[in-house]
């Protein structure tokens, strides 16, 4: 018996579920309300540990038959995926410290050549155009326009 | 109710109203017909240039995205073959056979002239019948309301195609997201483990927009396997045949049962909570085929099934329209955001929205119907351009959408934190999906999550009696009519046990 990606992930579920659950019943009651504040949390988390409980279950009921019936599936660029978060996770890291601006333009700049890196100098320069437009375009629109502060850098103070 | 109309068209017609419509369903049109690129992200796209808007003129913008978004997504399925948005799947099957057989133009404005009859069909429904809804819902109490919301989350869950049992823990996952932070009875902190980043719990759109938006990017990125290429053989760029749109809409109106048909099943979808356009596009063409005297030309460019989808995905925006004004129950994703955007502003959805609000009710009354004809307006003078635009490259969308989506967290309270939650259920949402978790039932669980928690408490407060949810009539309807639709989930799911499944396709 193994379990498989359903079973996994209802395992984790499970686990999140009951760690909550135990919380939910540490809840202290309130003296004005028949029900405390815990109350609510109960019925959801011991609703989601059911449901988790039976993905699991299900799972395992099904290994062999998962074993015959896998299709091959097409092929994912997951590589692209992990550097595309990566290069949204720095933006979000360096945004207060650059300031919208620089952060933006750069942003927009690394995730472009991530996805498809250009061959020539045009190829560049409508790259750093688009990155620089983009960035333009949103600050003025949402700065200027509809009054919106956006980050200022607290490295650069821009 | 004519004079309340007629002045929220009087309101919308200024230009303080029609500009933001009018770039909204442009926005819309342009947004559906980038393939990959649904009309919940592009609205999740205009939402931060709302914020600074009056109520109604950001309502306008994002109606007239969903209405533009509604149809044009056509304008790559007749091209390409593939839908621009997953509203127009079933538009595929039969414009891209006509246009590939040298009839591009009459496959395109069958479909953009069905959308705007069947858009205003709707609109007869949407302003004659939300009011009634809303009257009825008027006598709930918090029993009823607690099983409306059971019974549309059950609903969700169980009309999820890929397992019941996932469905059903989206949802509890999507519930598991509003009881993080304050109680909101006693002001007790709850799983907050000291944290102060989570103290108030979760801001609703900057969750909404994580999960949605990067699942959906990440997923269009990871199928970028190689250099750019298209499946089928594109027709993009090619030129239109001579036609006539008079012939156009004569081969529509000459078959009304079929227009009217289409847009009531649109509607009906569209009323269920949390149903998206996809499923009233394909229902229709399905109904359509089943009644037509010639099925056997479906799927080999047939106008009915053009005529069908798109009169259908547009009276859908009717529908999800009617549930949120009469209900606070967001019809789809789109109608999410669009709560998330009334609560920004102050504004309570539900059944007393029209009766406290009527300026804002029947403006989007107003905005709903003038979109159309700013659609067509739009269709007319762009769609040269509309025909280059399916052929945008996503090293390009992806990040402006990302920047966009950035903005729209931050500008809610001008804080990193909500930036930060952002990207946390970005990354949450893709691993949901690649997981083969739904996402609509978490969304509407972490919509209703509060309204569910606050109603239960208050009917037990009223009367400590647990039976009362099953003895008031119209609460025992609701939970029996809840636990039929997840009977009915259990039957269709065995019955299709055995099936090899295809690829998994995420459900956004």
């Amino acid at each position: 018996m193994s379990l498989g990606r359903d079973g996994l992930a209802g395992l984790v579920i499970l686990g999140i579920s009951l760690a909550l659950l135990v919380q939910a019943f540490q809840l202290p009651k309130l003296p004005i309300v028949p029900v405390g504040p815990g109350f609510y949390p109960s019925i959801v988390l011991g609703f989601l540990a059911a449901m988790s409980a039976l993905l699991v279950l299900q799972d395992l009921a099904r290994g062999r038959e998962r074993a015959a019936a896998a299709a091959p599936q097409p092929r994912r660029n997951y590589r692209l995926v992990v550097a595309a978060f990566a290069i949204v996770a720095g933006y979000v890291v360096v945004l207060p410290l650059l300031g919208f601006r620089l952060a933006t333009a750069s942003f927009v700049v690394t995730l472009q050549a991530a996805i498809e890196t250009p061959r020539t100098v045009r190829g560049w320069a409508t790259l750093a155009a688009i990155a620089a437009g983009t960035t333009a375009a949103t600050y003025l629109a949402f700065e200027r326009y509809l009054l919106v502060l956006l980050p200022r850098g607290t490295w650069t103070g821009f | 109710m004519l004079e309340l109309l007629g002045q929220g068209l009087a309101t919308i017609v200024q230009w303080k109203y029609l500009l933001p419509l009018f770039l909204g369903t442009l926005v819309g049109v342009v947004g559906g017909s980038l393939p990959g690129v649904t009309i919940t992200m592009t609205v999740i796209v205009v939402l931060p240039f709302t914020y600074g808007f009056d109520p109604l003129a950001g309502l306008a913008a994002m109606t007239g995205v969903y209405v533009g978004g509604s149809t044009g997504g056509l304008v790559a399925c007749c091209l390409l073959g593939i839908p621009g948005s997953p509203s127009s799947i079933a538009t595929t099957f039969d414009g891209f056979p006509m246009a590939r057989n040298g009839e591009p133009g009459r496959a395109i404005w069958l479909g953009v002239w069905a959308s705007v009859w069947g858009g205003l069909l709707a609109a007869l429904f949407l302003v004659f019948l939300t009011g009634p809804l809303a009257a009825i819902a008027l006598e709930f109490g918090p029993w009823e309301y607690f099983s409306l919301f059971v019974l549309a989350m059950a609903m969700v869950a169980g009309l999820t195609e890929a397992s019941l049992v996932k469905g059903l823990i989206a949802t509890g996952l999507g519930l598991l997201i509003t009881v993080i932070g304050t109680d909101p009875i006693g002001g007790v902190p709850r799983f907050t483990f000291g944290s102060a980043f989570v103290g108030g719990g979760f801001p609703f759109l900057p969750v909404l927009i994580g999960v949605f938006a990067f699942a959906q990017i990440m997923t269009d990125l990871e199928k970028l396997t190689g250099p750019a290429g298209q499946a089928q053989p594109s027709l993009a760029g090619v030129k239109f045949e001579r036609f006539s749109h008079l012939k156009v809409n004569w081969e529509i109106f000459a078959q009304p049962f079929l227009l009217l048909w289409s847009t009531i099943v649109g509607l009906i979808i569209g009323i269920l909570p949390a149903i998206g356009g996809s499923a009233s596009s394909v229902l229709a063409y399905d109904q359509a085929k089943k009644f037509s005297k010639t099925p056997e030309r479906f799927g080999k460019g047939h106008p009915e099934g053009i005529i069908a989808s798109e009169a259908s995905n547009n009276a859908n925006v009717s529908g999800s329209l009617m549930t949120i004004m009469a209900f606070g129950i967001p019809g789809d994703a789109v109608t999410a955001v669009m709560l998330g955007a009334m609560t920004i502003h102050g504004i309570q959805s539900g059944p007393l929205f029209i009766s406290q609000n009527p300026g804002i009710a029947y403006g989007i009354y107003a905005a709903y119907i003038l979109a159309h004809p700013c659609m067509l307006l739009i269709c007319v003078a762009l769609m040269p351009l509309m025909l280059r635009i399916t052929k945008v490259r996503m090293a390009v969308l992806a990040p402006i959408v990302l920047v966009l989506c950035v903005i729209g967290a931050y500008a809610l309270n001008n804080t990193m934190q909500s930036v930060y939650v952002l990207f946390i259920f970005g990354v949450v949402g893709y691993a949901l999906v690649k997981l083969g978790f739904p996402l609509a039932p978490l969304i509407l669980g972490l919509i209703l999550g509060d309204q569910i928690e606050l109603n239960l408490v208050r009917a037990i407060m009223t009367d400590s009696d647990p039976l009362l949810f099953v003895t008031r009539p119209i609460s025992a309807a609701l939970l029996a009519a809840a636990v039929l639709s997840v009977l009915a989930a259990v039957w269709q799911h065995l019955r299709q046990r055995g099936r090899v499944p295809a690829e998994e396709e995420p459900d956004f």
